[in-house]
């Protein structure tokens, strides 16, 4: 009788247990923390600087930074930053338009390449002088929208770029590379940088 | 005898409950190694809680000089003290030279620098909640805080 009591006790705590680890299972969060990494590497000096930010903290942060041209998540951009050019109207054909590549320059010491591929704003910078650097920049169309999504024209809506940056994919956003330097600049779901 | 024994056991008690009340924001630990020859050690762990309270010794002019500075950062470093306390252990800032690193990281409740270079060492880990007191109290001595 008491082996049986105790067999009823030990399954009763079983139980118990197994409970409170699926409900704990179920209460975990659903959504991981996405990351920035900047990594600049110096080969001919040894040197290299790593940071990494939790995409939460900086679309925390932002919105409550108000100083120069960055107010409530939001950077005033000068009309001369712009060259006179509509950009908000460049972007919606770009987003309306098929994949294709939209500027191709190619001069003596400079080639540039602004592309839409796969849901991405591609530009390409390569400057073929002695100490050319390679840019390659690539920002998805969703992050690019968020950008221009607020009402007044001369503004860019940094905070909501970086609330689509967390729902993107991970991506390598920009590299440049020089004679000396790599700056690397992406998106994971990692912690660490390496 | 038995009251002494209580008289000792209160005693222990206060200093017990004191110790725990001082520690209860945790420790700030520095450490900095000299690697020369005559190299010197020092190694600090001093209760947290004892910061904020150290700023009540700085001078009026000087602690409302920096609360003024301080104020218009309060709300992003309110954001940003939240948000590290609630994210996981994360190596913030790693930068490195030849012969020298410098490490900021986040461990645990605290946020840790590491400086390694040809002369020294240097360690110094703060608890995240100390940081936040003590930042609060600086900028509560601002002229026109009226929280």
């Amino acid at each position: 009788m008491q082996k049986a009591m105790r067999a009823i006790g030990v399954c009763c705590v079983l139980a118990l247990t197994m409970s409170n680890l699926a409900a704990t299972a179920k209460a975990a969060p659903a959504t991981t923390e996405r990351y920035i990494h900047v990594k600049v590497d110096d080969s001919t000096k040894g040197e290299s600087v790593n940071v990494n930010l939790p995409l939460s903290m900086a679309a925390a942060i932002l919105p409550t930074v108000n100083k120069g041209t960055l107010h409530n998540g939001h950077v005033t951009i000068g009309e001369a930053d712009f060259n006179g050019v509509d950009v908000r109207a460049l972007l919606d054909a770009i987003r309306t338009a098929p994949d294709n590549e939209f500027v191709t320059v190619k001069e003596k010491d400079q080639d540039v390449r602004v592309a839409k591929s796969n849901g991405n704003l591609i530009v390409h910078v390569l400057d073929k002088s002695k100490d050319g650097q390679k840019v390659d920049v690539t920002i998805p169309m969703k992050v690019v929208d968020a950008l221009f999504s607020t009402v007044k024209d001369n503004e860019l809506d940094v905070a909501a770029a970086i609330q689509a940056l967390s729902d993107a994919g991970d991506a390598v956003l920009v590299t440049v590379q020089d004679a000396t330097e790599h700056v690397r600049i992406w998106i994971d779901s990692h912690s660490a940088s390496e | 005898m038995v009251l002494l024994g209580k008289v000792a056991l209160g005693i222990a008690g206060t200093v017990l409950a004191g110790v725990g009340l001082i520690c209860s924001e945790g420790m700030i630990e520095v450490n900095v190694v000299e690697k020369q020859p005559e190299a010197h050690h020092v190694y600090v762990l001093a209760p947290a809680m004892l910061v904020p309270i150290g700023t009540h010794f700085i001078p009026g002019r000087k602690l409302s000089q920096a609360a003024a500075e301080l104020k218009p950062w309060m709300p992003t470093i309110r954001a940003a003290l939240e948000q590290l306390r609630a994210g996981e252990d994360i190596t913030l800032v790693d930068v490195r030279e030849p012969g020298e690193r410098v490490l900021v990281t986040k461990d645990g409740g605290s946020v840790v620098v590491d400086v390694t270079d040809t002369d020294e060492t240097v360690h110094v880990s703060a608890p995240l909640r100390a940081i936040e007191s003590t930042i609060e109290q600086v900028a509560a001595a601002s002229p026109d805080t009226q929280d």
